[in-house]
């Protein structure tokens, strides 16, 4: 076996074992009708659990929530990552204790994020509520219509910090020429952002926005920490839904289904967006 | 031209006392709330109050300490599994292109699979094992999801790293193994570094499989702090004691890591 073969081999051997296994593996429960507590009643049904998928209006509904919590929330941090990440690189004093403070949430465990602001928000005994209150302003933080917004505000929270540090790494590997010719040819600062700094970023941005992403697609801690789903399923996402149906109702086999075809769907987008990159790329 | 520099001086200040006071804020009031008794905490705005340490031992007497053990050690684990794995694959797929694209496709494409697809094989699989509600089944599962983006980083920084000194080494006699070894890793240091501890991260903050997998006995740390779920005015205090428990040792962590972590992956990593 060849040096190359040899060092590779231990990393695939684990990562069938890992990812492939499992992966094949709930190909098979989701066509079967697999109950966790009726184990031995496990029955070939075929691609019957798709058709039930299909029809689940809470399903589709799970999709768009999920949906909007991805588009809106990476939008916001991106735009408040950048503002601060530019902000951060002009900054000269308590450069590093800055920096580490406002990246900090990002390390938090997301559960704690996601308690911390149940109790901060709670309409009787939260400190927010209160607080506006008293001004004369008074909103629902977990109400009808607000909830799925105040769990975006919360991931805007945990994750702006992750498009801070990735924007930030991008710009101190930026080369300085361009901007130093910008400056000699006296280019206003906004042009200059414009037409320089964003170009360059592109490639990192773009990786930040695919990173995060597909990471805000897996929300589950905020969701189980605040709301439950609720009001309603207001704020039910795919993948609380999914653990809602495999864990409270031992529905494996279709649980299963629901993953898979949730992953059908992000590999899909994924792929046309990696042939749009591709795209814009040769131009 | 010199008033337009100080008007941009003037707003990133301000973004940035805006950003420090909305992280700030929420953490310092948590802080308040865990000194608070269940009869202060009535009174969201209170600021002033004979403060109590109940809620703090409530929470150390919780097994917290034993959950924080069992986080760090999966962690620890699994990010030394993926380490060492993960570069010897990295470098084999970054100098010889082994599996060409293929293999890079593959450990992009885990990164992108929904943990609700994984999680019931492993379920299935812990059952029949008999080894649910162990760390075993926490560590495989993490492995499916730490394994991948360590060895994604490590393929960038070998990338990145010079082939002369490597090749010189193999001139002067050492073997392959003892060149990537000796000279190789060297050079990524920094940036295994970086991997190990976005690995550690994401490892030491999941709850999903670690709430399905080992809910009980096995508790990691996020499952336990889940366990402080609560609206009871009594015991707000005590979950407030335990999210902070989970957030001092990262603000420390932090303070250590920003800079390193800042270079390392300005060092190459995130790119296609």
């Amino acid at each position: 076996m060849s040096f190359r073969i040899r060092m590779i081999l231990p990393l695939i051997a684990t990562f069938v074992a890992a990812v492939g296994y499992p992966l094949f593996y709930s190909f098979y429960l989701s066509l079967t009708s697999y109950k966790i507590t009726q184990r031995w009643d496990s029955h070939f049904v075929g691609l019957n659990q798709y058709r039930d998928v299909f029809a689940n209006s809470d399903y589709w509904s799970a999709m768009k929530v999920t949906g909007l919590f991805v588009v809106i929330g990476v939008f916001l941090e991106l735009s408040l990552g950048l503002a601060i990440a530019l902000s951060l690189q002009r900054q000269k004093r308590f450069r590093d204790f800055t920096r580490s403070f406002l990246l900090s949430p990002m390390f938090i465990t997301p559960i704690a994020v996601g308690l911390m602001f149940r109790f901060l928000l709670n309409q009787q005994l939260g400190a927010i509520p209160t607080i506006l209150d008293k001004v004369g302003f008074s909103y629902d933080f977990f109400g009808s219509g607000n909830a799925l917004f105040t769990m975006i505000m919360i991931d805007t929270w945990q994750w702006t910090p992750f498009m801070v540090l990735l924007i930030l790494a991008g710009l101190e590997s930026l080369s300085k020429q361009p901007f130093e010719a910008a400056r000699v040819d006296g280019a206003k600062p906004f042009y200059t952002f414009r037409r320089i700094t964003i170009p360059m970023l592109a490639p990192i941005l773009t990786v930040a926005i695919l990173i995060r992403s597909l990471d805000a697609l897996k929300v589950f801690e905020y969701v189980y920490a605040t709301t439950r789903g609720g009001p309603g399923i207001e704020t039910q996402t795919i993948q609380y839904f999914t653990y809602q149906t495999g864990i409270q109702y031992y529905r494996l086999g279709n649980a299963s289904a629901m993953a898979y075809l949730l992953l059908i769907i992000v590999m899909i987008i994924v792929v046309v967006l990696f042939k749009q990159i591709e795209k814009t790329r040769r131009l | 031209m010199r008033k337009r520099e100080s008007s941009w001086g003037i707003l990133s200040k301000l973004i940035i006392t805006f950003s420090f006071i909305i992280v700030a804020a929420p953490l310092l009031w948590v802080l308040l709330a865990s000194f608070k008794t269940g009869s202060d905490l009535n009174d969201p705005t209170l600021v002033t109050f004979t403060p109590t340490s109940e809620n703090w031992k409530k929470v150390f007497s919780s097994g917290i300490f034993q959950s924080a053990g069992r986080s760090a050690f999966v962690g620890v684990i699994t990010v030394a599994i993926s380490i060492v794995l993960g570069s010897m694959g990295a470098y084999s797929i970054s100098r010889y292109k082994t599996g060409k694209s293929l293999t890079r496709f593959g450990i992009l494409a885990a990164q992108v699979l929904p943990p609700a697809v994984l999680v019931f094989p492993f379920l299935d699989l812990a059952y029949r094992l008999r080894l649910s509600d162990t760390l075993v089944a926490v560590i495989a599962a993490h492995l499916s999801f730490v394994l991948p983006v360590v060895t994604w980083f490590l393929i960038g920084f070998f990338d990145a790293a010079p082939k002369e000194v490597e090749e010189q080494a193999l001139v002067d006699g050492l073997d392959r193994f003892a060149a990537f070894r000796k000279v190789v890793l060297p050079q990524v240091a920094p940036g295994m570094g970086a991997a190990a501890i976005f690995g550690f991260v994401l490892s030491w903050n999941d709850l999903f499989y670690a709430l399905i997998l080992a809910p009980g006995n096995a508790a990691t740390l996020p499952v336990r702090i889940a366990g402080f779920n609560t609206f009871r005015g009594v015991e707000l205090g005590a979950m407030c004691a335990a999210i902070l428990v989970s957030v001092v040792p990262v603000l420390i962590a932090s303070f250590f890591i920003q800079r390193r972590l800042v270079r390392g992956i300005s060092g190459g990593a995130v790119k296609f």
